[in-house]
């Protein structure tokens, strides 16, 4: 059964959290998902079928030729980061002073 | 209203310049945006390639979650409000060297999430038709720019019918072609397994001009489609006598409607005259029989599908790379600052639908048989697409919602007419909504949805249905100037 505490645990793993009311709306939303996904398990036989995860089969990919080809720049990359130094993106030291 | 045609015309015969164009959409932009809000950023300046394509100098707009170098592109949410792309998306690429000249960056639902064109962090959008009314989305601002006539055309992106729901609430053509037909490049993935490009016009040749333009293989899009060389254009005006088209009978018969409101049962009494109109000039068209079980199925699928997805692809938004930077004292607390800051509560809520789906735990009975499900339909829809060329149905079951409805909570009630036209994006099949006439006094659109890869067959079918139905390149008379 979906508790509070799992959802806040879902949101930590997914790096973001949310106040209290938030957490209990998304409790109140889980029992219709709940009922709406009940609806997909009512189909007979289902787990006989192969999951589907693109539109269509597609019998070959192309692959281009391994040539080197337009890629961005250093200062295009690090265009938007809000902070750079020696042309890296510059984070807080992951070991302390 | 003038269409893409008409202002080629115009401007090969110098009655209006592409300068003229350009001063005039921008003018429209600035002055309907406060009443509406279709835009995210208006472009003051134009920028004009030389090009002697069929869209030179032709005005246009485009969804903001398209990657356009050195213009803003926020998804229109807030963990993107500052993010300036460095590259551009191969749609918007192609457009430019076609000739065409951006007039703004449209609103959206936060990160194409949603359905209402109400989610998005510079405010709803409202629908041309009644103010009071939203416009529907996710592609809800491209929407609301063709509507107003600022615009002969958009771009828009399609998940689960986000460019062909606001197309009927707007009153204007939305098509989504076949999955791949149009590169994804540059587009911000939504759920890449269920995302098209596609766009708003005016009338459906339109449509195939501007997919013309915009489809063919990109080495950039492993899952783009080779250009079949055909012009779709070239083919709306084929003869379709003798073309099969079907329609479900669970989704349309009107005695199973008893409770319904008196809205939806006009919207499908004027769906039955368009079937005797499509027969009248030579379709064949027959009713069919669809399990009732999968159609109602078609929502929790498309949100299991979708919601997993888009977990996952927008696990890259952090704020360090781009977007607004958190604060914090390790990496790990400046990322967690920036997400809980940056995304709305909605997104948070479909992201943690999206983990709980995919915990170890639940990916059999959640993830995995949403995906059969999926393969149950799409298996069935090629089934009935040996017999029949394309399937017609209302694009919804009601006119376009108040904003007073309930608009952002996943809602208990579950509509298998609202939903599906998911189909489409669960198979990729070529897919579009044209306006069907009025229902208290807003418009109402028909939907029609073909045989995977037969683009232009599809768009010949509702090239064909428009013509008949009358309601081609309908505006409210105060916007047609």
């Amino acid at each position: 059964m979906i508790t509070k505490e799992k959802l806040k645990d879902y949101a930590a793993k997914l790096m973001f959290d949310m106040d209290d009311e938030g957490y209990d709306r998304t409790l109140e939303e889980f029992e219709t998902v709940e009922k709406h996904m009940a609806l997909i398990g009512e189909i007979e036989n289902i787990e006989n079928i192969e999951p589907m995860t693109f539109p269509y089969v597609i019998y070959h990919a192309d692959l281009r030729e391994d040539v080197a080809c337009d890629c961005l720049t250093n200062d295009e990359v690090l265009a938007n980061a809000k902070e750079t130094k020696a042309n890296q993106v510059k984070v807080p030291k992951v070991v302390g002073e | 209203m003038k269409t893409i045609v008409d202002l080629r015309n115009d401007l090969d015969n110098k009655v209006v310049t592409s300068d003229e164009l350009f001063e005039k959409a921008n003018k429209l932009a600035h002055k309907y945006q406060d009443e509406f809000n279709p835009f995210v950023t208006i472009i003051d300046e134009k920028i004009e390639e030389e090009s002697n394509s069929i869209l030179s100098g032709i005005p246009y707009a485009i969804k903001d979650n398209f990657s356009t170098k050195g213009i803003l592109s926020t998804a229109s949410s807030n963990i993107l409000k500052d993010y300036v792309p460095v590259y551009d998306a191969t749609a918007y690429k192609k457009l430019k060297e076609a000739g065409c000249v951006l007039v703004g960056k449209t609103v959206l639902d936060e990160l194409a999430m949603g359905g209402t064109g109400t989610t998005g962090h510079t405010g709803i959008v409202r629908n041309p038709w009644n103010k009071n009314r939203q416009i529907g989305g996710s592609s809800a601002g491209s929407a609301a720019a063709v509507a107003l006539g600022i615009v002969p055309f958009s771009l828009g992106s399609d998940t689960g019918d986000s460019i062909r729901k606001p197309a009927a609430f707007g009153g204007v053509v939305g098509f989504k072609p076949t999955y791949g037909r149009i590169s994804r490049y540059g587009l911000f993935a939504f759920a890449s397994s269920l995302d098209h490009v596609g766009c708003f016009t005016r009338c459906v040749r339109d449509a195939a001009i501007v997919t013309d333009i915009l489809k063919g293989k990109d080495e950039r899009d492993m899952t783009s489609l080779p250009d079949e060389k055909v012009k779709y254009v070239d083919m709306v005006d084929n003869d379709i006598k003798g073309k099969k088209l079907f329609y479900i009978k669970e989704l349309t018969d009107l005695d199973l409607y008893k409770d319904a409101g008196e809205e939806t049962l006009e919207v499908l009494r004027k769906f039955k005259e368009t079937i005797e109109k499509c027969k009248n000039i030579g379709f064949e068209v027959e009713e069919v029989s669809f399990d009732e079980k999968l159609l109602k199925a078609i929502y929790p699928a498309y949100m299991t599908i979708s919601c997993a997805e888009a977990t996952s692809n927008n696990s890259n938004l952090t704020g360090i790379p781009f977007g607004p930077r958190g604060e914090g004292s390790n990496i790990n607390e400046i990322m967690f600052d920036a997400r809980t800051k940056g995304f709305s509560e909605l997104i948070k809520r479909r992201f943690i639908l999206g983990s709980y789906i995919l915990q170890r735990e639940n990916q059999e009975r959640l993830f995995k048989n949403a995906g059969r499900l999926r393969r149950i339909i799409v298996d069935k829809m090629n089934e009935l697409y040996k017999k029949y060329d394309a399937m017609i149905l209302p694009a919804s079951g009601g006119v376009a919602p108040t904003f007073d409805c309930e608009i952002d909570r996943m809602s208990p009630r579950y509509l298998m007419l609202e939903n599906h036209m998911a189909i489409g994006n669960f198979g990729g099949f070529p897919s579009i909504t044209i306006p069907n006439g009025f229902v208290s006094d807003m418009p109402i659109g028909i939907n029609i949805t073909g045989r995977c890869f037969e683009d232009g067959l599809t768009l010949n079918i509702a090239n064909k249905i428009e013509e008949v139905l009358g309601f081609k390149g309908i505006v409210k008379e105060e916007y047609d100037v």
